[in-house]
Formats: structure tokens, sequence, C-alpha cells
């Protein structure tokens, strides 16, 4: 249930679209228990999570870009003074993820946070393990292109 | 190696995806060429900041206890029962057990008001009569003393036909009770083979009329004017039919 969460989180980045879509794919999965043809249950979990949350991107047009606020809001604690530099750096971490397309933000998502191997990722999004390797190529470059600037400043910082 | 086949896989050897082959073949190349070997720690370094980032969303806690109520407890009996393997092997056993009681008592509730029971009863009685000394009450060929034997023993007069000119000669004639009504057997010979009829206002008048094969016998029955009869014998089904028009044919014209 985390995992489905988290994913659908970072797919449609807003709390309650989120939980909107866990509880719409909850009731799918449900439904459809008698398709349910063994295997790993997270990932049949995952997929029908995943395809409930791109038809809800696919059904609202207007996605404008990243809700920084939310990003900014969520889970956020009290951080001391310290801390605040390297809080800012996470936040950098997370918008540049959050920028990136739905399809290579999916399958990163599923890499380095869920953790799932190549073939659970492609069993998830249905698509063969090697595009799953040129996807993860693709965002990661991405990544470390939007990174790159705030990395120089952060060698300048004492 | 060249750079160009090693640059996806350096994604595949960050992910522990490669065999021990291709890893090897990687670390090698990674040990030769500076531009994939800075490549290949800036993704490890972008990996680390991933990590440190705790990007993982919590699930609200309102909402986990939603979907714990919701699809975990209730409503899930069935879906429950069969994730529990001593569950699912219990009601197979009490399906089994159903389905068993069923099918034993099936034929038993099917044919305790129909025509089934009947047949065999009267089957039963008709082979009882044919051993020796059972077959009569009544011994004779004349239609007029077969007849009026049955006054007063029964509460109808049964026809007795005479069909000798047609190859069925009249024998005899007895009481029997099948089904704890009184019957006429009325005892009818085509060549060496017996034929029983049993006439009664009440045994089975509304039963399926028609022909039934059993253990080598054949056994006819119809209804007329509120009497039933049932004809046994192991003579040709075909003579039985033949009995059985020409008994209704003539009980009325010849008495």
């Amino acid at each position: 249930m985390r995992s489905a969460y988290n994913l659908a989180r970072w797919l449609v980045r807003n709390g309650q679209d989120a939980e909107d879509i866990v509880q719409e794919a909850f009731l799918k999965a449900f439904k459809a228990l008698d398709q349910y043809r063994g295997g790993d249950a997270r990932i049949w979990t995952l997929t029908i999570v995943r395809n409930t949350a791109m038809n809800f991107l696919r059904k609202r047009k207007t996605d404008n870009g990243v809700d920084l606020e939310q990003l900014q809001a969520a889970d956020r604690s009290a951080n001391p003074e310290q801390e605040l530099l390297e809080e800012n750096r996470r936040e950098q971490v997370r918008r540049a993820i959050a920028r990136l397309e739905p399809e290579f933000r999916e399958t990163l998502v599923l890499r380095e946070i869920e953790g799932l191997s190549y073939k659970e990722i492609a069993a998830v999004l249905n698509i063969p393990a090697g595009t799953v390797m040129s996807r993860l190529a693709r965002a990661r470059q991405r990544l470390l292109i939007e990174l790159a600037p705030v990395k120089e400043v952060r060698h300048e910082l004492p | 190696m060249n750079c160009r086949d090693a640059e996806p896989l350096l994604h595949a050897r960050l992910d522990n995806e490669l065999d021990v082959a291709g890893a090897i073949t990687v670390d090698r190349h990674l040990s030769e060429c500076r531009a994939c070997a800075a490549q290949f720690g800036a993704l490890q370094n972008l990996r680390e900041q991933i990590d440190s980032a705790q990007l993982a969303y919590t699930l609200p806690s309102k909402l986990e206890q939603k979907l714990a109520s919701r699809f975990t407890s209730q409503g899930n009996w069935f879906a429950q029962l069969w994730r529990r393997p001593w569950r699912s092997v219990a009601v197979l056993a009490v399906a089994t057990a159903c389905i068993t009681v069923l099918v034993m008592f099936l034929p038993t509730m099917w044919t305790a008001d129909g025509s089934n029971a009947i047949a065999a009863e009267i089957l039963d009685n008709h082979l009882h009569a044919l051993q020796p000394g059972h077959l009569f009450d009544v011994e004779s060929s004349d239609q007029h003393t077969v007849k009026p034997w049955f006054q007063g023993r029964t509460d109808f007069s049964p026809p007795v036909p005479d069909l000798t000119n047609d190859g069925f000669m009249l024998v005899g004639g007895r009481l029997e009770v099948i089904r704890q009504q009184p019957a006429a057997a009325l005892v009818y010979k085509r060549r060496q083979h017996i034929i029983s009829l049993y006439v009664s206002s009440s045994l089975g008048v509304e039963a399926t009329p028609g022909l039934q094969d059993l253990g080598g016998y054949h056994l006819l029955h119809w209804s007329h004017d509120r009497m039933s009869y049932w004809a046994v014998s192991d003579v040709a089904s075909a003579d039985l039919g033949d009995f059985a028009r020409l008994f209704d044919q003539t009980k009325g014209n010849r008495r």
C-alpha cells in the first residue's frame, strides 16, 4: 500500500489526487481479483495503480507542470538551521525528478525509490527490460544536467 | 568494448542487473576509460543524492485505515477463504458431501411419485407371478369366467376382452396389491410368452404413457377412462404394442 501511494503520488504530483487514485486502483484490483494469476501481488497492484494514474494524467489535460508548493510542503519536518542547506538540496532533487516526463519519472521512481528490478519494472509498465534500461539512462542523464549547476555551487561552499 | 556500447550498460551495472561476465566486462572498460569512469562516478553520486533525499511519500494514515477496513476485513470473505488452504479444503469437503447426498437421494426423490417406482414394482410382481403356482387366482380362457371373478374384489370391473383370434389367449386372472392399491391382473399368453396386464382405477393414472425396458422385459403403460393399464411381458415390444392396441379397441365391444 505504501508503494502504491508513493508511485501514485509521484505520478500525479498531488496528495489528494494520489489518494483518490490509490482508492480507485484498490477497488479495481479487488473487483479483478479473479483475474489475478498468481505471481507477485505487489507487482500486480502497482500495475493497476500505475495504469489508473496514467489514465488520470491523460484525462487531466491541463497538466500545469510541477506543483512546487505541494512538493515543498510534502512530508517536511522541522529542520534545524544548519540542515537548511541540505534540505534545499533534497528539494532540488525532488523538483528535478518531478519535472521528468511521466514515463521517465515512473521508471526512475520504481527503480530508485521502490527498489524494483528491471524485470519487475518491465512487468509493471508492460515494456521490455531493455526499454527500462534506456529510460533509466535518459532519466538519469536529465537529472545530472539539471542538478549540475547546484552541485558546483555546493562545491564552493566551505 | 567502446564507450558507445558501455554507456547504457553503466546503468545496468549501477543497478546490479548484469551477470558476472557482463559486470567484469564493464568494470574492465571503466578501468581503461576515464570518461566513462567519470560518468559512472556521477551516476553513483546521483544515486546517493536520491537516496539521501528520502523521496518516498508516506501513506497518509487515514487512507491506510480506510483501505485496510475496506479491503481486508469485510466483504472479502470469499477471497480470504481461498487464500487459506485449509478453509478451501473444508469448503470442498462440504460441497462434495452435499453433492454425494444429492446424488444418492435424487433418484429416490425423483421416482417417489413418478412412474418409475410403479413400473419397477409391477415388474417385480410379474416376475413373482411367473413362479410356479402364482400365475392365477382364477384360471380360465373364458372372459365370462374371469371378469365376474373380480366382482367384490375390486371397486371396478376390469374389461376382459377375448383376443384369441388376434393371437393373444386369455389364460386367467389374479388379484394383486401394488403400492397399497388393488389391481386386477389379467394373464394373456402370446405363444410361450406370458403377458400380465394390470388394471387399476388408481395406480399411476396420471403417469406418462409409454414403453419402458426393464431388465429384458417390456412395460407398457396407458390410461383410458380414468383407468390405468400396465402391460408387462418378455414378448417383443411390437407384440406388446399390438396387444395394448387390440385390448383398448376390443374391450368395449366383445365382453
